[in-house]
């Protein structure tokens, strides 16, 4: 069973994509901020990690901290970030820094969950 | 403060453990001290200890999280039957940041009756980023109302040879990364050789963490560690619990686990 942590400071977010993606048979967590976040990726290893790219930080892209934290402590985790506002610099940094797929926040819970299997090579 | 650091304050959202350290005299065991562990609040990410502790350092709240952890710990020890000796775990980072530290932690444990010397500070996370000045002077404060000090997690990350030279410690305590498997690895066995003559040196015993297996007794033994923590003896107990057990009875050395087993050469 695949393990996922979902990252978003907007609660009704974590609910509704933890809510879904558990209904695809994965077991999730949910942090609100970067630093919850990087405590569970200290300790826990996930299958999948999807963060949103602004975590309500200082610099407002704490996402893209996850990925490099993601890319360096536990590789072969796969990492969706999602972007409302990104600029395209921002999203080819995400995929710089070894995002796997850069999503814009509009997109159906759906296709997230697409995405999110797909990377897991589950069928959605 | 953000929800999770609301959530670890919140009142009652803490819970305290005690793990208890044995003394391993011949084929008897009797009980050392307790370690007063801290559970953070269920149903959060924080219920694990590992996540919590990890969570308080990026957010670097640490003396106030310990203060926190330390002041319950202390009233849940003082309602305990007897007088055992305690130890708490304390990062290296609070000792370095926070000056008013030590007198506030001998300030709660004189209100709740326990007198300093049974309380042993147990150093974790040694990372620098703090003053090394007041750390030392943490260290001088705390002695001086008779506590003692242990480093924890001896022979992994930060916990090494500057931290023995600086900390002057009573107790090493050995990762059980060292510990579990002895019996089988000659380079565990090294290890643990190497730390016990070390700390025989530098004047400080030595405690065995995360004991879980019998056949691990003999290398300790060998080594000449007389102290061991671990499942194998009890696992973290909630007040109740450890009432219940008997560990606090002031009664003889219980008899120690079965160590008959053949150790390899």
């Amino acid at each position: 069973m695949a393990h996922i942590l979902i990252v978003d400071d907007e609660e009704t977010i974590l609910f509704a994509m933890g809510q879904y993606i558990m209904a695809q048979g994965c077991t999730v967590d949910t942090a609100r901020e970067l630093e919850e976040a990087q405590a569970l990726l200290s300790n826990i290893r996930y299958h999948l990690v999807v963060a949103d790219l602004r975590l309500s930080g200082i610099h407002g892209s704490e996402g893209l901290d996850l990925v490099a934290m993601v890319r360096e402590c536990c590789p072969s985790t796969r990492v969706i970030v999602l972007t409302a506002y990104g600029s395209a610099e921002m999203q080819q940094e995400a995929l710089r820094r070894g995002a796997d797929a850069v999503l814009h926040k509009s997109m159906p819970l759906a296709d997230v969950a697409d995405h999110a299997m797909r990377l897991l090579g589950c069928a959605a | 403060m953000t929800p999770l650091l609301r959530d670890i304050l919140a009142t009652d959202a803490l819970q305290i453990v005690f793990q208890p350290v044995v003394e391993l005299i011949g084929d008897k065991l009797q009980l050392h001290m307790l370690e007063c562990l801290t559970r953070g609040p269920r149903n959060t990410n924080a219920a694990r200890a590992d996540v919590m502790f990890e969570y308080v350092r990026r957010k670097r709240v640490e003396p106030t999280v310990d203060r926190a952890c330390i002041l319950l710990g202390l009233h849940a020890a003082a309602a305990l039957p007897g007088t055992p000796d305690l130890s708490f775990n304390t990062h290296a980072s609070t000792l370095g940041r926070d000056s008013e530290f030590p007198a506030l932690l001998v300030a709660m444990a004189d209100e709740v009756g326990i007198d300093p010397s049974r309380i042993t500070i147990e150093i974790i996370e040694h990372a620098h980023g703090w003053d090394g000045a007041t750390f030392d002077r943490a260290l001088r404060t705390l002695r001086s109302f008779g506590a003692r000090i242990a480093l924890d997690d001896v022979g992994l990350g930060h916990s090494n040879y500057q931290m023995m030279i600086d900390t002057h410690p009573q107790y090493m305590k050995i990762d059980r990364y060292f510990v579990h498997g002895a019996h089988a690895d000659l380079d565990r066995r090294a290890v643990l050789d190497s730390i016990a003559q070390l700390a025989l040196r530098l004047g400080a015993r030595v405690v065995a963490e995360g004991v879980e297996d019998t056949r691990d007794l003999l290398p300790l033994s060998d080594a000449g560690i007389d102290l061991a923590q671990g499942y194998l003896f009890a696992r973290p107990l909630a007040a109740p619990e450890l009432i219940a057990s008997g560990w606090l009875q002031p009664s003889a050395p219980i008899a120690a686990p079965a160590r008959s087993f053949a150790c390899p050469a």
